[in-house]
C-alpha cells in the first residue's frame, strides 16, 4: 500500500469534520479527510425544489422500504420523501440496545455527513453551562470557561453566518449576528405578552440560525423556498458541503476520501502515538491504512467512541485512550418532548410570505437567578405560530364546495413551544462493543445503554406547565399541552462519550480536545461533552474543532506532536 | 436552460424574485411532458369509478378543478397497490363495497348509479360517522380513527388534490420558491402574489 504519511487525517466529513478539514488545510497541513459514506452531487442529490407532485408517494414516503432498510432513521420526523437517501440505512449499520432501553441513533452516511440535514439552530454556551458541573458536583469539571472558547465562536460565526437577534443575555450570549428573520404576526403577539407577565424571566426571540438573510463569504442569502434538510443548491445554509468542505479543498491540501469506513486507528507502543488509520472500503471490501502524524475523529459521538473501542491494544485492552474507563460513558441526549400548543386569536386577515426556514426561541429561565426545588439546570423552547393549511381539512368536518372553499383559506394563528431540556452526565449511560454483531463491513457494532432519570423526567414535566402558562398569558385558546416519552437519541444530539476533563483518570480528553494518552490524538465532536447545556450543540462543537485545530498546529511546529 | 443552471444563477443573483420566476416556469415545463395515463393496478372499473365520484365529491371542480381533473383516483389506486398495508387496503375496500350496499338498501342502485342529491346524503352520513368517532376519541385524549374507510378516502383526495400540481398552483396559488419573506402581510396581498 501507499507509504505516504499525511499530517493529519481527518475521520468524519460532516459538521466538525468539514471544519477540521478547513483549518488545518489553511494552516498548510496536507490533510486526508476519511468518509464512510458516498460522495454527494448537490447538482443531482439536492432535491429541495421539487415539486410534491414529482415524486411518487406525494411526500408521504416510500413506506414500505423504510420499514426495511430504514426503521429507527423514519422515526425522525426530518426524514422525508426527498431526503431520506441522506439517512443512514439501518441495515447496513445496526446497533443493539437492551429491552427496555430504547435508544434512536439517527445518523447520515455520506461526504457532509449530518450537517445537511442539521436543524441549524446556533446558540453559544456561557458560564452557567461550563461551571455547572464543578458548582454541582456532577460528573467532572468543564477544562474550559467561556472566556477560552468565545473568540472560537466569533471566528466560526465570521465563516458560517449565523442570523440572530443580541439580547444581551448573560447566560445566552449574543454572537457576531447577521440581521434576524422576521416574527410573525402571532409571533410577536406571543412576544409582547410574555414581554409584559414575565418581565426580566422569560423572553421570545427569533431563532438563531445557520442561514444567511444576506449575502456572506461568497454565498447567497436565503430564498425561503423552506425545506433546507433535502439541500440547497444556493449554499445558504450551513453545511460542509456548501461551505467548509469547498474551503478546504480550495487550499489544495485536502484530500477527501468517500467510501473509507474506518475500522479502528494503529497504535505505536513505543512512541506512545496513533499512527495511523484502518479503513474498510466501502465499495472493494479491501483493507488498508493510512498513516498520519495526527489524528482528528470526528465522526459523530457514538462513532468516535466505537473507532476507539474497536482499536484496544495490550496496553489498552479496554480500548484506545482509555485508562480512565470513561471511554464510551456518560452519553447524553437533550430531552425533548414537554411543551403546549394553542390558538392566538386575531390577525386572521393576516399571514407571513415565504417559508421561513426557522422558528422563535425561548431562552432558558429556570435555575438562572434562583434555584429550583424539583431538578438542576433546565430547558429552552423552540416553536413558532402558523397558520395551518389544508392539512387541516383531514379531521375537519364536511366536503363539497364549501369545504374546498374552506380549505382555500389558512386555518387559526397556532402557536406551539417545544422544550429541549439539559441531560446530566451518569456513567450507566454508556455503550459497549457488542461482541456478537458486525455491520456490513464486518466492522464490530456497538451496543447502546441509555435512559432518562430522575432529572430529565423533571425537566420534561416543568416545560409542559411552563409552555402552557406562556400561552396563557398571551391569550391563547384550546391550550393542549404536549408531554411526549421519547426515547433519548431522537433529540440527535447525543454526546459525551470521551469527555474533556482536568483529570486524566477521570476524563479521556484534556482542554483542547487532545487524548490524555495519545497526544497526537483529537476528538472534536459531540462524544468530547462534559456536559450537555439545554442549547442546540453543534456551534459549540465546530468552535472547539477550529480551537483544537489551532492548537495541534502551534504542537506540532514546536515538535510537541 | 436546464433548471438546475437556472438555480445556480439564482445563487449569483441580486434580483432574486424575477429569476425565481423563470425558474418556476421551468418547472412547469418539464412537468407538461409528464402527463401520461396511469395504469390502475388494484381499482377495477367499477370500483375506480366509485373512487373517482366520491373524490370528486369530496373536493369539486368549482371556478377550479377539483379532485377528478388531479387524478386523485390514480393517486389513491397507488396507495392501494404500493403503500397500506393488507390490513388497510381491505378495511378501504370492504368500506367501498359498504357504499354501495348503502345505496342499494336506500335506492335499488349502486352509488355511481345514484343523483347528486342521494350521494350526498350518504356522503353526509358516512362523514357523520367519522366527526362522531373522532369526537369520542378526542374525549378519550386519543388519536383520530385511521381505520375507517371514511377518514381514509378523506384524507387522501385531500393530499392527492393538494400536492397534484393543479391543486398547487390553480387551487393554492403556491410557489416553490417564494418572491419575498415578509411575516405579517395582509391576506389579499398573500393572495395576489
Amino acid at each position: 500500500m501507499a507509504t505516504k504519511t499525511y499530517d493529519a487525517i481527518v475521520v468524519g466529513s460532516g459538521i466538525t469534520g468539514g471544519w477540521a478539514a478547513k483549518e488545518l488545510g489553511e494552516k498548510g497541513l496536507q490533510t486526508l479527510v476519511l468518509e464512510a459514506g458516498r460522495p454527494i452531487d448537490p447538482d443531482t442529490d439536492y432535491a429541495e425544489h421539487v415539486p410534491e407532485w414529482e415524486v411518487k408517494y406525494r411526500g408521504m414516503g416510500d413506506r414500505k422500504r423504510a420499514d426495511e432498510d430504514q426503521r429507527v432513521q423514519q422515526t425522525c420526523d426530518g426524514m422525508d420523501e426527498w431526503n431520506s437517501k441522506f439517512f443512514t440505512n439501518d441495515k447496513q449499520n445496526p446497533y443493539t440496545t437492551e429491552p427496555d432501553k430504547p435508544f434512536l441513533w439517527i445518523r447520515g452516511r455520506q461526504v457532509g455527513g449530518r450537517s445537511i440535514i442539521w436543524g441549524r439552530q446556533s446558540y453559544r454556551w456561557s458560564d452557567l453551562d461550563f461551571e455547572a458541573n464543578l458548582r454541582e458536583g456532577v460528573g467532572v469539571d468543564w477544562p474550559i470557561r467561556y472566556q477560552e472558547i468565545a473568540p472560537w465562536y466569533d471566528h466560526v460565526e465570521d465563516f458560517i453566518g449565523v442570523s440572530g437577534q443580541a439580547e444581551g443575555l448573560p447566560h445566552l450570549p449574543d454572537g457576531k449576528f447577521l440581521p434576524p428573520m422576521e416574527l410573525n404576526c402571532a409571533e410577536v403577539v406571543v412576544k409582547d405578552a410574555i414581554a409584559k407577565y414575565f418581565p426580566g424571566e422569560r423572553l421570545v426571540t427569533i431563532g438563531r440560525t445557520a442561514i444567511l438573510t444576506q449575502r456572506h463569504n461568497g454565498r447567497a442569502p436565503c430564498h425561503y423556498c423552506g425545506p433546507c434538510a433535502r439541500g440547497c443548491i444556493t449554499r445558504s445554509y450551513f453545511s460542509s458541503l456548501n461551505s467548509t468542505l469547498p474551503a478546504a479543498l480550495t487550499t489544495g491540501k485536502v484530500t477527501v476520501r468517500p467510501h473509507s469506513v474506518v475500522h479502528s486507528l494503529m497504535f505505536d507502543s513505543k512512541t506512545r502515538k496513533v499512527s495511523g488509520v484502518r479503513i474498510i472500503d466501502g465499495q472493494s471490501r479491501d483493507a488498508i491504512e493510512f498513516r498520519g502524524r495526527t489524528v482528528f475523529l470526528c465522526a459523530s459521538a457514538l462513532e468516535s467512541a466505537r473507532i476507539l473501542l474497536n482499536s484496544a491494544t495490550p496496553e489498552f485492552p479496554n480500548g484506545l485512550a482509555n485508562s480512565s474507563g470513561e471511554l464510551g460513558h456518560n452519553l447524553m441526549d437533550h430531552c425533548m418532548g414537554g411543551g403546549a400548543s394553542g390558538r392566538i386569536p386575531g390577525n386572521e386577515d393576516y399571514i407571513a410570505l415565504g417559508n421561513r426556514p426557522n422558528g422563535i426561541y425561548v431562552p432558558r429561565f429556570r435555575n438562572v437567578k434562583q434555584k429550583h426545588p424539583l431538578f438542576l439546570r433546565g430547558y429552552g423552547f423552540q416553536g413558532s405560530a402558523s397558520r395551518p393549511k389544508w392539512e387541516r381539512g383531514v379531521e375537519m368536518r364536511g366536503f363539497g364546495a364549501n369545504f374546498k372553499h374552506a380549505l382555500s383559506r389558512p386555518g387559526p394563528w397556532t402557536c406551539t413551544f417545544y422544550g429541549f431540556g439539559e441531560c446530566l452526565p451518569n456513567h450507566d449511560n454508556f455503550i459497549a462493543i457488542d461482541r456478537e454483531k458486525v455491520d456490513a463491513w464486518g466492522i464490530p457494532v456497538i451496543r447502546i445503554s441509555c435512559a432518562w432519570r430522575e432529572n430529565e423526567r423533571a425537566l420534561l414535566k416543568d416545560m409542559s406547565i411552563s409552555a402552557s402558562e406562556m400561552l396563557s398569558a398571551a391569550g391563547a385558546k384550546d391550550i393542549e399541552p404536549i408531554l411526549q416519552d421519547n426515547a433519548p437519541g431522537l433529540t440527535i444530539h447525543e454526546m459525551g462519550t470521551a469527555r474533556m476533563g482536568r483529570d486524566p483518570k477521570t476524563s479521556v480528553l484534556n482542554g483542547h480536545n487532545q487524548a490524555h494518552d495519545a497526544k497526537n490524538l483529537f476528538v472534536t465532536d459531540g462524544a468530547c461533552m462534559a456536559s450537555s447545556s439545554c442549547v442546540n450543540p453543534s456551534l459549540t462543537y465546530m468552535a472547539l474543532t477550529a480551537r483544537a485545530c489551532d492548537y495541534a498546529v502551534d504542537q506540532m511546529k514546536r515538535g510537541e506532536l | 436552460m436546464h433548471r438546475r443552471q437556472a438555480l445556480r444563477l439564482l445563487a449569483s443573483a441580486a434580483t432574486l424574485p424575477l429569476l425565481s420566476r423563470e425558474a418556476f416556469s421551468l418547472f412547469q415545463a418539464a412537468h407538461e411532458q409528464l402527463s401520461e395515463q396511469r395504469v390502475l393496478k388494484t381499482l377495477d372499473p367499477h370500483q375506480n369509478a366509485t373512487v373517482t365520484t366520491i373524490a370528486e365529491a369530496i373536493i369539486p371542480q368549482t371556478s377550479t378543478p377539483g379532485a377528478k381533473a388531479a387524478r386523485v383516483n390514480e393517486f389513491i389506486d397507488l396507495i392501494l397497490t404500493e403503500w397500506y398495508d393488507e390490513e388497510e387496503k381491505s378495511t378501504f375496500l370492504t368500506g367501498l363495497a359498504d357504499v354501495d350496499s348503502r345505496t342499494r338498501e336506500l335506492y335499488g342502485k349502486n352509488f355511481v348509479e345514484c343523483g347528486e342529491k342521494q350521494q350526498v346524503e350518504i356522503l353526509q352520513a358516512l362523514d357523520d360517522e367519522v366527526a362522531a368517532r373522532t369526537e369520542d376519541v378526542r374525549r378519550r385524549r386519543n388519536r383520530p380513527p385511521e381505520k375507517n374507510f371514511f377518514f381514509m378516502i378523506k384524507q387522501l383526495t385531500l393530499v392527492g388534490y393538494y400536492t397534484s400540481q393543479i391543486g398547487f398552483e390553480q387551487e393554492l396559488h403556491g410557489e416553490i420558491i417564494p418572491s419575498r419573506h415578509a411575516g405579517c402581510v395582509p391576506l389579499e396581498e398573500e393572495a395576489s402574489k
